[in-house]
């Protein structure tokens, strides 16, 4: 269990809260770039962290993060235009309600009701924030210009655009219990058994034989500069143990390890508020293009992506259709929870749980030492930047540069010391799988 | 899809804030029966700092020696053989008041125990206290503080006995573990 006032401050992201601020030190992806596809696309309602704010791409390609709401009445920004005809001499979004513009630094640049040469609009500026694009992704960091870090790092971000794929999806539930799933390595027997033998971007590894026959796994929890190492060993062959090894990067970065020759998945989890987050999810090969094949996969909701209702980043599946659950399914034993697919599998529960799950009342075990080790990582790292001004683990980019592993190894080697190289990512060289 | 219709509180939308206030207030909250081992001496400092906290059915021990084997050729709670037909060995543990027990008898009544290591050595202390846990059914955790790589023998005297283990630079995460798990 975990006392309330530790919950609430893990659990609470918004403006001058512990976990608000931190999340502020890092880069964070703020939405994916195809929501911005060219120059001058509609402006895009974008909640991060508790804060309202308009995404927008002007005339000229320059992306802005800017307080949703005009400085003049309040009227929200979605409804500007950022497609004026003269918008490649004079880029920005206007407001609909009185013209008032700005550009992509939330300046002020146009009020039209005061008079030409008036230099009012210099007094007005928004809140606003780099948007940045990296990969499939916009980045953003909510803190303060001065402790600005260097862009981020991720592996799957800066591979070349045919060996990566990213989608996300709305969660309804607050952030960290979504992150707690993917530490959590005990529940992938159970939970997304089905999607050992049936996902085309899973089955058929090896690695999938020994995950499956053995069902009571060792857990191993090793400190990281960034975060953590998980390493969950099963029984192989020849008195061998095969480890399967999940890095988390703070505050919220982790990988699944890989089968096969399959791609390799991961996920961000971010703030929208405390009682919603979006899951990023994706795949990506270090060495090679992503197949046609994969990359449709990948379209069609399959592996650790999902189907969205029409327009949308909701899951198809979601509360309101109790997830699609299919209880013959269930009981003819090709999905266990009778919930299809591994993205909404974890959903399902995790959203079960509430909005924010009381953790007063949990009882967690050994196996979770994982979670209570990253909780207490959280709550430090927290106190550390609010008291000393610490900069926390996982903004520096070399933090960042991790993979996820499988691999067999001889009974006696350490799993991080076997594999300090297989959890680096080195551009150019194959990711280590079995 | 279930053909019957599903109503606000048996579908997931009772997963709302507001219906989080229906859940019962009501935890099982029965603690563990949990013993904690240091295996060395800096262990054993760890612990006795550890043993001054408030805890519910927790044992602090510390590792003393091999015990002989009780007068009747078994160990002293009557527990079967090793799974290779040997005798299971017992070992020889100390309370924070210096008395000695048997580990065959601490173990009785126990549902959950710790290995606390600092150094190198365990690895007779970890294979008795591996093989006596597994034989009882009774839950492993190794913890482990230093750098990983000046550890490697204690890692790897822990790994075949602890289900769980963490290598961790922090010692405050024994109590954090301890406690979280219902120590």
């Amino acid at each position: 269990m975990l006392r309330q006032d530790a919950n609430e401050l893990l659990t609470q992201t918004g403006p001058g809260t512990p976990m608000g601020d931190l999340f502020r030190q890092y880069w964070i992806p703020a939405m994916l770039a195809d929501e911005l596809p060219e120059n001058g696309s509609p402006p895009v309602r974008v909640k991060l962290l508790c804060e309202r704010m308009i995404a927008f791409r002007d005339s000229r390609g320059r992306y802005g993060l800017i307080d949703e709401f005009c400085a003049h009445r309040g009227a929200s920004l979605w409804f500007g235009n950022t497609n004026e005809r003269d918008g490649e001499q004079n880029p920005g979004l206007r407001c609909a309600y009185h013209g008032w513009k700005y550009d992509v630094t939330g300046q002020c640049i146009e009020v039209p009701s005061e008079p030409d040469n008036s230099s009012f609009c210099s007094k007005v500026k928004l809140t606003s924030y780099p948007l940045v694009k990296i990969g499939d992704v916009l980045w953003t960091h909510m803190g303060s210009r001065e402790n600005r870090p260097p862009l981020p790092e991720y592996e799957f971000a800066l591979v070349p655009a045919e060996q990566t794929y990213t989608s996300k999806r709305w969660q309804e539930c607050n952030w960290l219990q979504a992150l707690e799933g993917g530490i959590d390595s005990s529940h992938v027997s159970w939970l997304h058994s089905d999607g050992l033998l049936n996902d085309p971007l899973f089955k058929g590894s090896k690695g999938n034989d020994y995950n499956l026959n053995d069902m009571k796994p060792f857990f191993e929890v090793v400190e990281a500069d960034g975060g953590l190492y998980v390493g969950v060993r099963r029984n192989a062959e020849n008195g061998k143990y095969y480890w399967r090894i999940t890095p988390w990067v703070m505050p919220s970065f982790t990988m699944v390890p890989p089968r096969g020759d399959h791609p390799v998945h991961g996920h961000f989890w971010i703030p929208i508020d405390d009682e919603n987050c979006w899951a990023y999810s994706f795949d990506y090969l270090p060495t090679r293009a992503l197949t046609t094949a994969e990359r449709q996969y990948m379209k069609d909701g399959l592996g650790v992506h999902n189907e969205y209702v029409t327009g949308t980043y909701r899951p198809l599946q979601n509360k309101d259709n109790d997830y699609m659950i299919d209880r013959e399914a269930q009981r003819r034993g090709e999905t266990f929870s009778g919930v299809k697919g591994i993205s909404m599998q974890d959903a399902s529960v995790q959203e079960s749980m509430g909005p924010i799950v009381d953790r007063t009342k949990e009882r967690l075990v050994s196996a979770d030492s994982g979670i209570i080790k990253a909780r207490r990582k959280l709550l430090l790292a927290a106190t550390a930047l609010r008291e000393s001004g610490t900069v926390p683990p996982g903004v520096d980019p070399a933090h960042q540069r991790v993979r996820s592993v499988s691999v067999v190894l001889p009974r006696e080697d350490s799993f991080l010391d076997s594999c300090r190289d297989a959890v680096t990512a080195t551009p150019g060289v194959r990711h280590t799988s079995v | 899809m279930s053909p019957h219709p599903t109503l606000l509180n048996s579908c997931a939308w009772a997963a709302t804030a507001a219906e989080a206030r229906y859940r019962i207030d009501a935890v099982p909250q029965i603690p563990r029966a949990s013993r904690v081992i240091a295996m060395d001496k800096k262990a054993a400092i760890l612990i006795a700092e550890l043993a001054r906290l408030p805890w519910n059915s927790t044992h602090f021990l510390t590792y003393s020696g091999s015990a002989e084997p009780a007068a009747d050729g078994r160990p002293a709670d009557g527990a079967p053989p090793s799974a290779s037909g040997g005798q299971l060995a017992d070992i020889l543990l100390t309370t924070p008041d210096g008395a000695e027990v048997r580990m065959s008898d601490e173990l009785a009544d126990a549902d959950f125990v710790m290995m606390i290591a600092s150094a190198d050595g365990a690895a007779t202390a970890a294979a008795a206290i591996g093989d006596s846990c597994t034989l009882r059914g009774i839950m492993t955790a190794g913890m482990i503080f230093g750098e990983e790589s000046e550890m490697k023998s204690a890692i790897a005297a822990l790994r075949p006995n602890a289900r769980v283990l963490l290598i961790s630079k922090d010692q405050h995460d024994a109590a954090e573990i301890l406690s979280t798990i219902g120590g």
